[in-house]
């Protein structure tokens, strides 16, 4: 799945770039709406096929929101982590980490503190989703179902909920979606916050 | 965004709804897989299609794109370091 994923947006990236007039972009958001609420739509039928797994979610109970917030935890500290090794300040680097792979409004959220660091938050939670499309499959293989929610942070609602729920079960993508919407609220908290330590 | 979210909701509700109510037949069953990647695959070729005609994303990444990669590495590290640490205690001891 990892290469079909990989081939599908390098195929894309060079039609972009190379092939393809500008004048398509006037379609591409209807098409992304349209193919997104598709792919939900058939996560939700998965959901529907397998009823136990709302048992199961019950069980959980509110253990459930450690998953977000080991995901908000993880990216704050990676940021500061990785920024760190780029002889970046941790507020700034911790900013771009919070982003949580929502780039239009993390960059948005930085652009009256700086500019340079306002492109950096929206390519580096660019680079995010891309590689969560890349690696999910690959996380939910080897690491572990709920430890492939984390790569996608606030995307594991919408844009990256399809690859999730592919790669691994019906209950982990209720929860992922669930994580999504947590991480996804907190973007607009999280990033002034730290970014004002 | 909360009308957004909330239209993936219903999205999903629909499709759960459908799942667990009506009748599907065993053939759209096997094939709800298929449809599943190939609508995933026109997915991503789309959005790389959007960032390949995004000028400021490809012409910031020449500039600042090893940084971006560094610091997307780490989040993307100790997000699943740190799901995977409680993974066990959410599911109550089972793998997951």
């Amino acid at each position: 799945m990892t290469g079909k994923i990989v081939g599908a947006v390098v195929a894309g990236v060079l039609l972009g770039l190379y092939v393809l007039p500008v004048t398509i972009l006037e379609h591409t958001d209807l098409i992304i709406d349209i193919g997104l609420m598709l792919l939900l739509f058939f996560v939700g039928i998965d959901i529907g096929l397998n009823r136990s797994v709302f048992t199961r979610i019950r069980s959980m109970g509110l253990k459930i929101l450690l998953i977000p917030l080991m995901i908000i935890t993880g990216s704050i500290v990676g940021g500061i982590v990785g920024g760190s090794l780029l002889g970046m300040p941790f507020n700034e680097s911790g900013a771009v980490g919070a982003g949580l792979g929502w780039y239009t409004l993390s960059s948005i959220l930085m652009a009256n503190y700086s500019n340079e660091l306002s492109t950096l938050a929206f390519l580096a939670n660019v680079v995010r989703e891309m590689m969560a499309f890349m690696i999910i499959p690959l996380v939910a293989k080897r690491v572990g179902f709920f430890s492939s929610i984390g790569p996608a942070g606030a995307t594991s609602m919408d844009t990256a909920l399809p690859v999730i729920s592919k790669s691994t079960d019906p209950e982990t993508a209720i929860i992922a979606f669930i994580s999504g919407a947590i991480c996804t609220f907190s973007v607009p908290i999280i990033v002034p916050l730290i970014l004002n330590l | 965004m909360g009308l957004r979210l909330l239209m993936y909701l219903a999205v999903i509700l629909l499709g759960a709804i459908i799942g667990a109510k009506a009748k599907l037949g065993d053939n759209l069953k096997k094939r709800l897989g298929s449809i599943q990647t190939a609508c995933l695959l026109l997915l991503l070729l789309v959005m790389g299609i959007m960032i390949g005609m995004d000028k400021d994303v490809i012409s910031s990444f020449f500039s600042i794109g090893y940084s971006a990669i560094v610091i997307s590495i780490f989040t993307v590290g100790f997000s699943i370091l740190g799901v995977k640490l409680v993974s066990g205690y959410v599911t109550g001891g089972g793998r997951k």
